[in-house]
């Protein structure tokens, strides 16, 4: 009896109780689409970092990340990197010869980050041809060709064939220049990874700085989660190199994959507590102007155990219509969000090295989760309306007008 | 071990603030089985108050209030509720029913917290609103019922719990004339027929003209107790 009093008291005030199913529904769903959000944007920045700037893991001079010394080439690179192909679950290996160069165009000059490829190779790991913007990835120019961002061509005026002199100092400290001509232009809308950043073929870049080895080897596998622990294998088998994980690399991602969760938590955290207020506010309009009624039930000997448990099912039971909606809607908007993409609409997120188009993801757990928040929430909000109520004295409450 | 329903000894409820009022001072009262009592004097005499105390809704500052012989000024507040279920039924001035529910779950209700049978519960729900002239009212809610209408149905629900006697404060207050006469009519067949006892607090002379007692409140004392 007191579940069907509890539900038809719902009803009595058919406007308030949708307000109150709509603020859970919509509060669910702000939760759980803001989480999606930012689920999204990680994974995109995840993926942007792993497959176009550090794969998943590298293996380096040890001392090469300190000192950025042309000198400090990874001995036997080939033979390592043959080592590594043949390990299961990788998909591709690329070995990098690195040099910070002096560009010079027709119209200026500074400094670039010149990446030494096999070009069919670092296809594999970075996919560096699928950004192509203009012209062809090194192919059509046979001698010195250079592929290079949309963003250094915009700054030197370069423009397909465009010729540029890269200057390099070589392992013996001497002062080495070639030309280069520009092959093709790539754009992947990662304001960081294609500031000042040029690709040349990995031979060309040896006979400027006098090396046969590379400087980097960078390994995509197909399994991101292994990264670790088959990073940490090469590690043990290569003492004398220094062989890290994309987390690791990626110093500042630990930090900032850690700091999205927390925005993430105070995010829905004040969502949820805007969502209590409302409810402590509606269910406390409900108790207050049945005062004579509840006086009533206790006068006639309605115990504290079943007012109590009346008014806690009633906001339960607009939880329980309200966190379903909500959960429907969330999962109707991320699904269609997830194939259509939010797109932010400015390129401030690119500057940053984040997609300007957001794909929002979760996963069933975090669903799980917001949905016991709401609800836990839910009934917290209920407590107060329910002591009020059970505060109220029944001689009194019974000649409430 | 006294024969009385209701024995009240030295009762007194003051309430405490800038100025000490005295609404209950010193009653001592004895109401026997059956009667159908009138409590009545101007406002502010304290006829309320000494209802609630007697129904146990509220808590004497000093003296006794024996039902049946046991003192429910010592019992806990939980206690008193389970007493108040048990033992007493009440009549509401406002009717003061659940509006969500129909006459018939409203009557039904309390038996439900009494945990009585459900083939009990219906054969008596049934019986008492017949009784009370709404056995075509069953399923209404209290808003398609008129005020003569609730105030029976409350009175059903007093009597539903089988009380050792029915409470009523001002149960005509917000009645018609032709109602009202009707409602007592209703609740002296009860009291005659079935031996209901029952104890208003009224200043409704219809209603003092009909009771077999009146006890005549002024200040918080008696100042008569006549039977008629």
């Amino acid at each position: 009896m007191i579940l069907k009093v509890a539900w038809r008291n719902i009803w009595r005030n058919r406007i308030r109780s949708m307000v109150i199913i709509i603020a859970i529904a919509l509060g669910l769903w702000a939760g759980v689409f803001a989480s999606a959000f930012v689920v999204g944007m990680m994974q995109e920045k995840v993926e942007s970092i792993i497959r176009l700037e550090m794969s998943d893991f590298q293996i380096h001079h040890a001392e090469y990340r300190d000192e950025m010394d042309v000198k400090m080439v990874i001995e036997n690179s080939q033979q390592i990197a043959e080592d590594i192909r043949e390990k299961d679950g990788v998909i591709g290996v690329s070995q990098r010869v690195l040099a910070n160069a002096m560009i010079n165009s027709a119209s200026k000059n500074g400094g670039v980050q010149v990446v030494g490829i096999d070009p069919a190779k670092e296809a594999v790991v970075s996919e560096i041809d699928q950004y192509l913007d203009t012209g062809a990835y090194f192919e059509g120019i046979k001698r010195n060709p250079i592929y290079l961002s949309k963003r250094v061509a915009e700054e030197y005026n370069l423009r397909i064939r465009s010729k540029v002199v890269l200057t390099v100092q070589d392992v013996n400290r001497e002062i080495s220049a070639a030309s280069f001509r520009v092959v093709g232009i790539f754009n992947t809308n990662n304001g960081p990874f294609d500031e000042g950043r040029v690709y040349v073929r990995h031979e060309d870049l040896e006979g400027l700085v006098g090396t046969h080895e590379a400087h980097q080897i960078a390994t995509l596998l197909n399994n991101h989660d292994s990264a670790e622990s088959i990073a940490s294998q090469f590690a043990a088998k290569h003492p004398d190199l220094e062989v890290l994980p994309w987390l690791d690399l990626a110093t500042g991602m630990r930090l900032i994959i850690e700091m999205t969760d927390t925005y993430t938590y105070y995010i829905v955290g004040i969502i949820m507590l805007a969502l209590l207020f409302s409810i402590v506010n509606t269910m406390l309009m409900a108790v207050l102007e049945r005062v004579r009624e509840l006086g009533m039930l206790m006068a006639v000997g309605m115990n504290k155990v079943r007012v109590f448990a009346m008014i806690m099912f009633e906001t339960v039971m607009l939880a329980l219509i309200g966190g379903p909606a909500g959960l429907i809607l969330s999962y109707l908007s991320i699904r269609y969000f997830n194939h259509a993409g939010i797109n932010l609409g400015t390129d401030v997120y690119a500057d940053l090295g984040f997609s300007s188009i957001i794909y929002p993801d979760l996963d069933a757990g975090s669903y799980l989760g917001v949905s016991i928040m709401v609800v836990s929430m839910t009934i917290i909000a209920a407590i107060y309306p329910a002591m009020k109520a059970l505060k109220l004295k029944p001689a009194e409450a019974v000649r409430k007008i | 071990m006294s024969n009385y329903v209701i024995e009240t000894k030295g009762l007194k409820k003051y309430y405490q603030g800038a100025v000490e009022v005295h609404a209950v001072d010193g009653v001592d009262l004895q109401i026997e089985d059956d009667e159908f009592t009138a409590i009545v004097g101007p406002s502010g005499s304290g006829k309320t108050t000494l209802l609630n105390l007697i129904g146990g809704l509220d808590r004497p500052t000093d003296g006794e209030i024996l039902v049946n012989g046991q003192d429910i000024s010592q019992l806990t507040e939980n206690q008193l509720i389970d007493f108040r279920l048990k033992h007493i039924g009440f009549v509401f001035q406002s009717y003061n029913l659940i509006p969500v529910l129909t006459a018939k779950e409203n009557t039904e209700f309390i038996m439900l917290m009494q945990k009585t049978p459900k083939a009990e519960r219906e054969e008596r729900v049934l019986a008492l609103l017949e009784e009370v002239g709404l056995g075509d009212k069953l399923n209404s809610r209290p808003t398609q019922l008129s005020g003569g209408q609730q105030q029976r149905v409350a009175v059903a629900r007093a009597l539903a719990s089988k009380p050792d006697f029915v409470l009523a404060d001002e149960p005509t207050a917000n009645l018609d004339s032709h109602t009202a006469a009707n409602l007592l009519d209703l609740m002296a067949q009860l009291n005659k027929e079935e031996g209901v006892t029952f104890i208003f607090s009224t200043h409704d002379q219809r209603v003092i003209d009909r009771a077999r007692r009146v006890i005549t409140l002024e200040d918080g004392k008696i100042v008569s107790d006549i039977r008629q």
